[in-house]
Parts: C-alpha cells; sequence; structure tokens
C-alpha cells in the first residue's frame, strides 16, 4: 500500500502573529518555517497504519513550498516517511485554494497512492477546503475528521468526528481522509530517524511536470485578495479589584446592563 | 454570479441556527446583485425542514427526502447541489462554516470550477463584484477577499456572525430530481449524536468559559453551567481545562479547540494564553474574571474584575436571574 500524506510549511505557531502597519503584511522576520502542526497528525496516522499493515507499505510526504524551504521537509522524514517530494515552482505564488488544489491533485496523480491523508486544518490562513478539492479532482472518494482508521480487505473502515457526534463508515481506496487531534499525538523524531532522514530522497516536481490546462498562481486564481489588515485595536479595557464576592458581582452586572448585555 | 444558492445542512430535519442566517442573507446578496435567493434541502426530513424555511425571505427551496443522502457520506449532497447549481445557471453558494461545510465547499471548488472564500463574517457587495470579509490567522488579520467573476462563487459562513430574520417569506417549495447514473461508496454504518439537545458552543450567544483557575472538573457544573443557563448561554473551556480531563475536548475553545464569537464571552479562571485568544478575540464582549489583574487577558478584555471567582460567579449568576424573572 502507498499511503501518501501532504504536509504544508507554515511560520512557527507558537510566535504571536502580528501585521507590520506599514506592510501591512504578515510579520515574518524572527519566525521559523515549520510543519504545519496538524500535518504532524497526519503523518503520524500514516506511519501508524504503516506499521500494522507492514509488508511494502511505505509512506510519502508531499509539500508544495518554496524551494528554500525543503530541508524542512526532513522532521517529516526523521519522524519516519520513507521520502518526499516537494513541488516548487515560482509560477505557484499567489494560488488560491482553487489553485492550490487544482496543482497539488495532478502532482497526486502523477505521484500515485492508495491513500491519501491530509492534515485537518492548517495553522495559517485555513479554509479547510482543501481535502474536498483533492477528493474531487483525483475522483476518490473523501473521509475527513478520521479519528481512528483500519485498513482490512482492500477496504478502509473508520471512525470520524462529525458536527455533532461521530460516525462509522467505510469507504474503498484508494480513498483522501483527514485526520482529527484525536487520532494520536504525533511521535517525536528518535536521534536514529533524525539520522537516517539525511540519506533520504526529496524529490523535486516543478509545474510543468504537471500537465495542467488552466493557469494557477495569483493570475490563474479565481479570488483576490484585497486587503490583509489587523483587526480594530481592542484596547485594554477597564479593571476591577473586587474587594468580596457580591462587589465583584455588581461591578460585571452594572457592565452588562451598560453593554445592554442582560 | 447573481444568484445565490444555501445548502442547507440538517439531519432528519434538524439544522443549527447558521441555516437560518445564512437564508436571511442570501435574500440581501441576491437583492444586492440582482438575482434570486435559493436553498436546496435534501435528505430524510427535509420536505418538513423546507417547511419551516419557506417563513424566511427565499425565493425557492429545491427538496428531495432521498435517503441515500443519509446512507452514504457526503457525495450524494455534492451531485445535488451541481444539480441545483446547474439549474440556477450561475450561483454564489453559501455554506456553513462547519466541519461539513468545509468538507462540501472543498468538494465544489473543484466540482463547480469555482473560488471559495473561508469563514465570513461580513460581505461587500460593490458594482456587481463579491467582497467577503474574514478574520484569519485567529483574528490576527482581517481579510477581504474578492470572487472573481465566473459562474459560481463559494462562501463558507461563519455561524453567529449574521443575524436571521424569518419574514417576507413565500418561497416555492421544488422538488429536484435525484441525479441520474450515480453510484455511492463510502457508506455511514453507524452515525451517533452525542450533542442532542446541548446548544452548540459556536452558535451559542452567550459563552462562559472555565479555565485552569477553577482547579477541577466540578466548577464547570456548579459555578459556570448556572450561569450559562441563566445568561442563556453554554458553557466552554480552555485547553488547560480539557487536556487536564476536567471537561470534554469539544467544550475547548482555541487554537486547537473551536472558534467563537458570541456577542458576550465571559472568561473564568482563564490567563488567556495565545492557544485560547485565537479561539475568542473576536467575541463582542468579554469579561474575565481572574484572581491575577496581570494575566495577559487583562490586555484583551473589556472588564477586568480581580478577584475571587468562586464568590463573584453565584452573587453574578443572582443578579442575572433576579433581572430575568
Amino acid at each position: 500500500m502507498k499511503i501518501v500524506v501532504t504536509v504544508k510549511l507554515v511560520p512557527d505557531p507558537n510566535a504571536e502573529k502580528r501585521i507590520d502597519d506599514s506592510t501591512k503584511r504578515l510579520v515574518r522576520t524572527g519566525v521559523e518555517t515549520v510543519l504545519n502542526p496538524y500535518d504532524e497528525y497526519a503523518l503520524e496516522a500514516a506511519l501508524q497504519l504503516k506499521e500494522k499493515a507492514g509488508g511494502d507499505t511505505t509512506v510519502t510526504v508531499f509539500s508544495m513550498a518554496p524551494e528554500a524551504l525543503k530541508e524542512t521537509l526532513r522532521k517529516a522524514l526523521a519522524m519516519g516517511a520513507d521520502d518526499a517530494v516537494l513541488l516548487s515552482d515560482a509560477g505557484l505564488e499567489g494560488s488560491d485554494v482553487w489553485a492550490s488544489s487544482y496543482a497539488i491533485a495532478h502532482a497526486l496523480k502523477k505521484i500515485g497512492f492508495d491513500l491519501l491523508i491530509v492534515g485537518g486544518l492548517s495553522d495559517d490562513g485555513s479554509t479547510g477546503a482543501t481535502p474536498g478539492a483533492l477528493a474531487e479532482y483525483l475522483q476518490t472518494p473523501l473521509v475527513t475528521n478520521a479519528r481512528k482508521a483500519e485498513v482490512a480487505d482492500g477496504k478502509l473502515k473508520i471512525e470520524r468526528e462529525t458536527d455533532t457526534g461521530y460516525q462509522d463508515v467505510t469507504a474503498p481506496l484508494p480513498c483522501v481522509i483527514t485526520t482529527a487531534l484525536t487520532f494520536g499525538e504525533p511521535r517525536y523524531a528518535s536521534l536514529k530517524g533524525i539520522m537516517g532522514a539525511k540519506k533520504k530522497t526529496i524529490a523535486a516536481l516543478t509545474v510543468a511536470d504537471l500537465g495542467l490546462e488552466q493557469p494557477v498562481g495569483q493570475g490563474g486564481s479565481k479570488t483576490q485578495l484585497l486587503s490583509f489588515a489587523p483587526p480594530p485595536v481592542r484596547g485594554k479595557g477597564q479593571v476591577v479589584e473586587a474587594a468580596d464576592g457580591p462587589s465583584g458581582a455588581q461591578a460585571i452586572f452594572a457592565f452588562l446592563k451598560e453593554k445592554k448585555l442582560v | 454570479m447573481n444568484n445565490v444558492l444555501v445548502y442547507v445542512q440538517h439531519k432528519n430535519a434538524q439544522t443549527p441556527k447558521v441555516t437560518f442566517e445564512m437564508a436571511t442573507q442570501a435574500r440581501k446578496l441576491a437583492d444586492q446583485l440582482g438575482g434570486k435567493a435559493y436553498a436546496l434541502v435534501v435528505g430524510a426530513g427535509s420536505s418538513t425542514l423546507a417547511q419551516t424555511l419557506k417563513s424566511y425571505p427565499l425565493d425557492a427551496i429545491y427538496v428531495n427526502d432521498d435517503g441515500d443522502v443519509d446512507t452514504y457520506l457526503l457525495d450524494p449532497v455534492i451531485d445535488y447541489l451541481e444539480a441545483a447549481a446547474k439549474t440556477i445557471g450561475s450561483a454564489l453558494v453559501l455554506v456553513a462554516n462547519t466541519l461539513t461545510g468545509k468538507d462540501v465547499a472543498g468538494r465544489l471548488v473543484a466540482r463547480l470550477n469555482a473560488g471559495v472564500c473561508a469563514d465570513a463574517t461580513d460581505f461587500k457587495i460593490e458594482g456587481g463584484k463579491i467582497v467577503a470579509v474574514m478574520p484569519k490567522m485567529g483574528g490576527a488579520a482581517i481579510t477581504n477577499c474578492e470572487l472573481r467573476a465566473g459562474d459560481y462563487g463559494i462562501v463558507t459562513i461563519r455561524p453567529n456572525a449574521f443575524a436571521a430574520h424569518a419574514g417576507g417569506g413565500g418561497a416555492t417549495v421544488q422538488a429536484i430530481e435525484k441525479p441520474a447514473g450515480k453510484t455511492y461508496s463510502v457508506v455511514v454504518e453507524k452515525d451517533v449524536e452525542e450533542s442532542s439537545g446541548e446548544l452548540a458552543l459556536e452558535e451559542a450567544p452567550v459563552v462562559v468559559a472555565g479555565g485552569r483557575g477553577l482547579g477541577g472538573p466540578e466548577p464547570f457544573e456548579t459555578l459556570l453551567k448556572p450561569l450559562a443557563s441563566a445568561l442563556g448561554g453554554a458553557v466552554g473551556a480552555s485547553r488547560a481545562a480539557a487536556d487536564a480531563g476536567w471537561v470534554p475536548y469539544s467544550l475547548q475553545i482555541g487554537q486547537t479547540g473551536k472558534t467563537v464569537s458570541p456577542p458576550l464571552y465571559i472568561a473564568v479562571g482563564i490567563s488567556g494564553a495565545i492557544q485560547h485568544k485565537v479561539g475568542m478575540r473576536s467575541s463582542g464582549t468579554i469579561i474575565a474574571i481572574n484572581k491575577d489583574g496581570q494575566s495577559p487577558i487583562a490586555e484583551f478584555s473589556d472588564l477586568l474584575v480581580v478577584g475571587d471567582a468562586f464568590a463573584i460567579v453565584p452573587e453574578l449568576t443572582k443578579l442575572v436571574q433576579a433581572a430575568k424573572s
């Protein structure tokens, strides 16, 4: 079984995101690029499935990112992925959800897979729409928010979270799934894994390899970002020291009344 | 793209409030764009739900009680939506920004070869141009995103961001034919509802959330729940409280949990780490109760009361109850 995991490279989510007042862009200076933390859950799911399946099951990591960020993928290889493929092309810059999904789907078609695992969320401009678009372009089923998954008799059995509870579903392969954070904490890379990752292959793809019929990048996108600005400043509000319960409650109650919230 | 089509997510006619918010907004958008407002309701119970939807200002509601929608995961819904979109000719499709809605929106991006704007909290329509306003990166940025001209566009809608008003009804309810020649393979073997009767956190008008400062699971029941009930809201929690096992993860608000923007948010014993802040900072009014006046939450709450939550909350609950009765 060939498992492919897509990962996104994002600015370190533990750094507070700030918009530069003059450039109106996200401040990236001094912020490290890391694997999208949610995608590490997808990779963990892939590695668990590989361990269970054994045999000739492989895990390939795929990312679309500038070539300069290539080495960030070593972390995924150190965690246990067998190899990686990086799609890089200046012509992809500014791609929206449609254009990225369209390009990524064509790359994945080229790579081939039995099971594609996509992280459920991304830590930057998240839309949650990419997995659905990929499944559609790849003409495979889509099962999102999996918290348990097993492959038996060439079929997938998945327990997935829903808006109001959970479901058990079965799906044929090939299939696209996304993982919920409840699937299990991502493992740490072992020292052996880190050493081994240095020898693993990171193959390169460019737009020219994909045979796209529609333009991508900012020009080909179907949405256009008009502005990107910090939210209205939420000034520091009032601070009231409450000597006891009743006085604290009175302060809040008066505030609620003033705001017409009670 | 002058018509608007609302996808109605439901189970046996039970639908989240955001459906009615979208139906109301669809009318406004259709009027501004010079088109009509439609809704699609498919699956068991759809005819019943269509009757409720009729009191909202839509022009037509497409309905099919097709049981395949409930037996198979997602795929039949996409075929119905494609059929409805093609029947209408050109449309802006509105989908709730829920787990299901995100899947639907993604599939439609490819199926309709269309752009998507996700988690919209407002619209600006200028000269036929559709611009969605969306908080991004946990509210660190507000983006304005335009759907470029084309036959279709998709916008997912944040629950609780738009008003719902019944009235101006009179929509025709029309049967929509089951798309022909389709086979489905992803089978829903078991479907379990866990939150029935509970007010969904994302849709609650008031959220009373607790954190590490509460010290254990009991205060969520004895302290927060009565206040939330008195205010007509729901109880939430910080990651610290969920990680400690005091509350289920479904109540967690923040980066790895839910994003809420109720008109009123009350944070009790929550320090206000970034993890939590990004899930709630777009709330209308934020009130914090904390014993530490220097905690980070002081920087983004409208009112911080420094004191003992165990003494303050019960008194506040009494005041609210008295005001309501």
